[in-house]
């Protein structure tokens, strides 16, 4: 499982973060860093939903 | 009948709607009122309507209540611009307050240079600063008494200081800041105008101050700050300066009101917060779902559809947080408040590129400031006798808040 991030969307919530602080890293500015994230086993559940807590929409899940 | 309040040729009459943010009833001031009830009834109307006379100018704007369809106008800074005047107008004088009045890309060079500052693990630095006043101030009621009108001695106070502390600013002007805010965000066109010129008074005083003597401060931070490889200007400091002041003054402690307000009427919910001290932060986010404070309005920059409607260049778009927050298509039963509430996507801070800056240290604020209250203050209610009084507009709130814990 790979969480997508659409960095063009991320406005800097942290929401994700506050939920999975090891799935989502953030930069110095507090905005997730760009890339896909791949989720290790285990932690399915986690990124559903720290993607599902995302105000903007920027995260979304996906096969890897 | 009144006069009709009038609306432009292009607005088709079916998207007129009756309802305003400023004068319909329950949105002027409220003994024991629920202002949030009133605009969540919105949610069983359209996605979007036109409401006559409904921002403090007495202006008309389309008001978009779902989620989406504010999620589409404030995600979309080219459609939809934040240069309003909202503080340059007050003094006569034309200029945005940065970065909320810039749109992309130029908002995004300030931002960058500001967030920093304000991003989620710099404001743990902040926390002790919080804890301390917030203590201060509860062991300070507790040596009074056994009540306290606690939006002017509590919310405020903690709330100012920590933003004066972040600012740079000596806590003696605490109570002078305060009536500032106040006299900006809710008294009429005089006070207003009187008050911005103080604000900016006092604020250049500061810049030119720093200047000379730099401190660790925020202030400081904006005179030697760099954008595009040179340094601010005056305008582009005070113009940030003062967006900082209208933001972060009176938004914190009005969330920490409401939350109070509601804890106070319902015995039950106290107690499962102190049953339960884990759930905290998750029963702040929720409440800053329920009662959220703050409308952003937006101008079109052109003529589209948004929800079936005909937005024509030059309207204003409004959207406030406590309708999106209410939507029952983004939050099961939205108008039940569960502390343990998932997907909890709530729009008190706004979507887009102006997600508000200060949202990291708001959270905190508020979560330290009941957390400390929980700690020191047995189960309280409404001061009997006493009402408090609730009220819409620019910034909703409460105010005459006395609370007894006898
Ligand atoms: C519970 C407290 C707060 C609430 C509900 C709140 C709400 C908001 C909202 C809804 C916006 C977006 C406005 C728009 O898009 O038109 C915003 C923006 C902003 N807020 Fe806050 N705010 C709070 C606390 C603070 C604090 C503590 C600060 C300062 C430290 C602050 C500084 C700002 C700034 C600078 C912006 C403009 C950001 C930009 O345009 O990029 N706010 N706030």
């Amino acid at each position: 499982m790979i969480i997508k991030v659409d960095r063009e969307k991320c406005a800097g919530h942290a929401r994700c973060w506050a939920l999975a602080p090891d799935l989502f890293e953030l930069d110095d500015e507090g905005y997730v860093l760009p890339g896909d994230i791949t989720v290790p086993p285990g932690q399915e559940a986690l990124a559903g939903r720290a993607t599902r807590a995302c105000p903007e929409r920027a995260l979304s899940i996906g096969e890897d | 009948m009144a006069s009709q309040p009038k609306v432009p040729d292009h607005v088709p009459a079916h998207c007129v709607g009756a309802f305003n943010l400023y004068k319909s009833p329950e949105m002027r001031p409220t003994p024991f009122g629920d202002p949030f009830a009133a605009v969540a009834k919105l949610l069983d109307g359209p996605a979007v309507f036109y409401a006559p006379e409904t921002t403090r100018d007495g202006q008309g704007a389309w008001i978009v209540t779902t989620a989406e369809e504010q999620r589409n106008v404030l995600q979309d800074g080219a459609s939809y611009s934040s240069y309003r005047r909202i503080f340059s107008s007050a003094i006569g004088e034309d200029w945005p307050v940065i970065p909320l009045e810039l749109d992309p890309p130029e908002h995004g060079k300030y931002r960058s240079m500001l967030n920093p500052l304000l991003s989620p693990k710099r404001v743990a630095a902040l926390e002790p600063f919080v804890t301390a006043k917030a203590v201060e101030l509860i062991e300070g009621l507790k040596a009074r008494g056994t009540s306290a009108e606690v939006m002017t001695e509590f919310a405020f106070p903690l709330a100012v200081s920590v933003f004066l502390a972040f600012l740079g600013i000596p806590d003696d002007r605490l109570m002078e800041f305060v009536g500032w805010a106040n006299e900006l965000l809710h008294m009429g066109p005089a006070e207003r105008t009187a008050a911005a010129h103080k604000v900016l008074n006092f604020l250049e005083g500061m810049i030119a101050q720093r200047k000379e003597e730099p401190a660790d401060d925020f202030m400081t931070f904006l005179v030697q700050a760099q954008v595009e490889g040179r340094p601010l200007t005056d305008q582009e400091i005070r113009s940030i300066a003062v967006l900082l002041f209208i933001g972060g003054l009176d938004t914190v402690a009005t969330a920490i009101g409401l939350d109070l307000y509601f804890l106070a009427r319902n015995p039950d919910r106290q107690q499962e917060l102190r049953d339960n001290p884990a759930i905290l932060p998750s029963a702040v986010e929720e409440m800053l779902r329920a009662f959220p404070s703050v409308t952003p309005i937006r101008t079109a920059t052109r003529d589209m559809d948004l929800g079936g409607c005909p937005i024509k260049k030059g309207d204003l778009v409004s959207c406030p947080s406590m309708a999106s927050s209410r939507d029952p298509a983004e939050f099961p039963d939205p108008n039940t408040i569960d502390f343990n509430r998932e997907d909890n996507r709530h729009t008190a801070f706004s979507y887009g590129p102006h997600r508000c800056l200060g949202s990291h240290l708001a959270r905190r604020e508020i979560i330290i400031a009941l957390n400390e209250w929980f700690a020191r203050i047995p189960p309280f209610r409404i001061k009997e006798g006493t009402a408090p009084v609730t009220f819409g507009g620019f910034v909703f709130g409460v105010e005459n808040l006395v609370i007894d814990w006898s």
